[in-house]
């Protein structure tokens, strides 16, 4: 208890209490508000549970739970299938151009999922340029809305966690394990799986979980490709904004059984990992199976096939940008038509999604570095609760989160509803926590006796912080701040409930592009937040390579 | 240049005692080095002296000046750590440089500071390299530099050799005992290697489980260790379990199965009391079978079981009937001399070198 009081952990400890009340304040405060809603049917009236009770008596509620958890589940599973396999084939076989299959699987991360959806569209909707195509053939299709759109695009949008962290497992299984395994007497097959798999596992998982929680958030996608069907994280949107000036019972019920569906895979998917951690000291990678001829060649093919396609839909988009378009069709005519509207008309958003993203990274760097140090560090009391705090926001829908802040912040002594400071709170909210864990994880890596060698060199520990600290963790957190700035500007779930006409951004008006058939202008927003995505990522792939490796 | 004294100091982590009571003085311009395996609590205590760690109890005194409680960067401490920590991002004299910098030493006086503490570990010339063109040997030669720029009232070294290969690691020694005595300056030094440890201190503390086992010159640790812990941590030694059976003409005998050990005379101990006998290996001698013994010698008879020649001595083990046998080192090297598996020999001791610890009764 000595130690609290000592000046030397005064900084520290003043900054985990203020970054813990900030969550408090702007997080936990504004969701508990949500919840006590939901316990409602109108403002202040009884306590009941009359909203939960409607997801028995009204099919579209209790499809819309089924719906989200079924169609993440299946994503999921997908993904699975799909990730897997590539992961162990570049991790173990001779496969050509491993680093271009690397970089490509990290694109579509960082480009917004429902650009692909609306792609996807283009294509393969009713009208599609490759559904005309097939019908012409003779091939019956119809079109990709529903289920099957929405379950294809979180697949090619979100297998890249499944593949990262399954590849990361795979080339961490000290070759020796596998050695001693097969010198054991198992065989190949049978060491893979009884050696190689369990240790793998827990990565699998890791990544599986990613998806179904960013599948089951996800607001665009269904809303853009889901044809009406009911989602949780749509409809919640969908009862709060026709019910402005009413009390919104039912919204909050639907936010609270989200967050209850993350939280609980959440708390699963720890439960599960804290008995298997497994620690491994790979001193010897992997050995490389050298395939030959056909064989290489057809495991080539199908790892850039895997990577390549999800890529599809934002070349169409970058393509049709340039095309003349009236309503949703398309004229095969070279045009600049939809940026020359997009820059005339709608120059606001796009400045509005810079300042936004750019605003919003600065705060999350200012506040998640310290945070990352105090959690890797600091190490006490606050920094435990610390690290609870900081792990809620990933629980927390984009939409419920700007649902939360709306009731938060409608009204009281603080009121931010309408201005563009409650938007860069929610990307603030939503993007420090991966800041903090990004940082957490540099310093990991960084001996603690660099720091400790200033202090005794008569350095203060606030000014070792400084001076070497920060220097030391520079390249990891400018990547990580890129990163983040890169995917903020294609925020939409939150966006879409807190923005104001003077507040839209592009992925706003895109979205509302989509939703009016105005492709023209859709697509040239779609190229506009690519291009802005993939120019720093590619700075990043350059420069900050091995700092940028461990972020994603 | 003041000492070090550490009163009472204990240090815990949940219900570990890494540090338990430890009393010490360090002399004014001492090598003085905590000797144990991992986990005996001699970096825990370092730590606390450096101010990293804070004691529960006890006091810490530099000189007058009571330290514990202020924080390490107002200490005046120097610090050399087992992976050098240079800064990564600045060169070979801005690491120097870097703890006058936040003295605000005068910029002309800097310079002059770095240059003679780079020039006494000899890296002239590489002033402006950054760590990553430097080896492991260079680097902690900076690290050390950068401490001593300092003039720091203490120099705290945590195992400072152990990340360098074996032949570095003596040529570096001997350096760094030699810039020590230079500049006179009071040294607390951790290891776990006792050959590091015997060469170059001038004291050694040797630590386990938390306590100060003993304290003492290096051949006073050696040669006359206090308990079985020390007898054998340092060195190699033969440890043999005995029971006393007479006190016959100023000599005291033991058994040991079928064998019978001379031992010194000692206050307090009868006829079959439990001992432990320490013998070093290299107090033995090994004999033909019937030469004869000088005075105040022990002798005993066995056979050679096993030999090592490593040139400039020789390994025995010589074995008795039962389990029994010893480990035996010989310089005599010449050829005609050396025995061979299955010879008979006779051996003999000091009586004053073997050395006799009572059976803790709680043990």
């Amino acid at each position: 208890m000595k130690n609290i009081f000592q000046s030397k952990n005064h900084f520290w400890n003043l900054t985990a209490l203020l970054i813990f009340i900030a969550v408090i304040y702007f997080l936990v405060v504004p969701v508990s508000r949500v919840l006590l809603g939901s316990l409602q049917t109108q403002e202040g009236g009884a306590w009941t549970l009359e909203n939960f009770l409607s997801f028995t008596k009204y099919r579209t509620y209790w499809r819309s739970l089924a719906n989200s958890i079924g169609v993440s589940l299946a994503a999921s599973a997908l993904t699975i299938v799909l990730a897997v396999p590539l992961a162990f084939m570049v991790s173990r076989w001779n496969i050509r151009g491993k680093p271009y299959i690397i970089a490509l699987s990290t694109i579509p991360l960082m480009l917004p999922s429902f650009i692909s959806a609306f792609a996807w569209i283009i294509l393969l909707g009713r009208a599609g340029i490759a559904t005309g195509l097939f019908q012409s053939l003779g091939i019956p299709f119809q079109s990709i809305y529903g289920y099957t759109g929405v379950i294809m695009v979180f697949t090619l949008q979100f297998y890249p966690y499944v593949f990262l962290m399954t590849l990361s497992g795979f080339n961490s299984v000290d070759e020796s394990l596998e050695e001693a395994g097969r010198s054991l007497g198992t065989g190949p097959v049978k060491t893979f799986v009884k050696v190689s798999m369990p240790l793998v596992l827990p990565g699998i998982l890791s990544g599986t979980l990613l998806v179904f929680m960013t599948a089951v958030e996800n607001f665009g996608v269904p809303m853009v490709i889901g044809e009406q069907k009911p989602f949780l994280a749509v409809q919640a949107y969908v009862e709060f904004t026709s019910d402005i000036g009413q009390h919104p019972g039912m919204a909050y019920a639907l936010s609270v059984v989200l967050i209850m569906v993350t939280m609980t895979s959440l708390m699963a998917q720890r439960y599960y990992l804290r008995k298997r951690n497994f620690i491994q000291s790979a001193k010897g990678r992997p050995q490389i199976k050298e395939l030959r001829g056909r064989a290489r060649r057809l495991a080539t093919g199908y790892c850039f096939a895997v990577v390549t396609v999800p890529l599809i839909p934002f070349f169409v988009a970058l393509i049709i940008s340039f095309m003349e378009m009236r309503g949703p069709v398309i004229h095969p005519n070279f045009s600049l038509q939809n940026y020359s509207y997009a820059f005339g008309h709608m120059a606001r958003p796009i400045f509005n999604s810079y300042f936004l993203a750019t605003v919003a990274t600065m705060v999350s760097v200012v506040i998640g570095v310290p945070a990352g140090y105090i959690l890797t560090r600091r190490r006490s009391m606050i920094g435990d609760g610390l690290d609870f705090a900081i792990m809620l926001p990933f629980t927390i829908a984009g939409t419920v989160l700007g649902i939360a802040l709306i009731v938060m912040f409608n009204t009281g002594f603080l009121v931010l509803t309408g201005t563009w400071m409650i938007l860069a709170l929610s990307y603030i909210i939503r993007k420090m926590p991966f800041i903090a864990r990004s940082s957490s994880s540099i310093l990991y890596q960084l001996d603690p006796s660099m720091e400790e060698a200033s202090i005794s060199l008569g350095v203060n520990p606030m000014k070792t912080f400084f001076k070497i600290t920060i220097r030391l963790m520079a390249g990891g957190i400018i990547a990580g701040a890129i990163l983040t700035w890169v995917t903020t500007i294609s925020e939409l779930s939150s966006t879409i409930v807190l923005q104001t006409p003077g507040w839209s951004t592009m992925t706003v008006e895109m979205f509302q592009g989509i939703l009016s058939d105005d492709m023209g202008m859709a697509s040239a927003f779609a190229s506009i937040l690519i291009v802005s995505a993939i120019v720093p990522l590619l700075i990043i792939i350059g420069r900050f390579k091995e700092e940028g490796s461990s972020l994603f | 240049m003041p000492g070090i004294s550490i009163r009472n100091v204990t240090k815990r982590f949940g219900d570990l005692v890494a540090a338990n009571n430890i009393n010490l003085g360090i002399e004014k311009g001492e090598f003085f080095t905590l000797l144990g395996p991992s986990g005996c609590g001699k970096t825990t205590l370092l730590r606390c002296i450096a101010g990293f760690l804070d004691p529960e109890e006890g006091q810490i005194h530099f000189g007058e000046r009571r330290v514990d409680g202020i924080p390490t960067h107002k200490r005046g401490v120097g610090m050399v750590f087992q992976n050098y920590a240079v800064f990564p991002h600045l060169s070979v004299q801005d690491n120097v440089k870097y703890g006058l910098k936040a003295r605000k030493v005068p910029a002309g006086e800097q310079e002059d500071r770095a240059r003679q503490a780079i020039s006494l570990v000899q890296l002239e010339g590489l002033e402006n390299r950054l760590p990553n063109q430097l080896s492991g040997g260079q680097l902690q030669r900076v690290a050390i530099a950068r401490a001593l720029v300092i003039e720091p009232e203490v120099l705290l070294m945590d195992e400072p050799l152990s990340n360098l290969d074996a032949k570095l690691r003596v040529e570096m020694r001997g350096e760094i005992r030699m810039l020590q005595q230079k500049m006179g300056i009071t040294t607390l030094y951790v290891t776990h290697d006792q050959e590091e440890a015997l060469s170059i201190s001038d004291r050694i503390a040797v630590m386990e489980y938390g306590l100060v086992r003993q304290v003492g010159k290096p051949w006073e640790i050696y040669v006359r260790p206090q308990d079985t812990f020390v007898a054998g941590f340092i060195g190699t030694t033969n440890m043999i379990d005995c029971e006393v059976m007479a006190d016959e003409a100023g000599m005291l005998v033991a058994r040991s199965g079928q064998i019978s050990f001379g031992l010194t005379q000692s206050d307090g101990l009868s006829q079959g009391e439990k001992l432990q006998v320490a013998i070093r290996p290299e107090a033995i001698t090994i004999r033909d079978i019937d030469e004869s013994i000088p005075d105040g010698h022990w002798s005993l008879k066995g056979k050679i079981v096993r030999f090592e020649y490593l040139g400039s001595m020789i390994k025995y083990e010589v074995g008795f009937s039962g389990d029994v046998s010893l480990l035996v080192i010989s310089y005599d090297a010449e050829p005609d001399k050396i025995k061979t598996v299955g010879q008979r020999v006779k051996m003999s001791y000091p009586i004053e070198r073997a050395k006799i610890f009572r059976k803790d009764p709680s043990q």
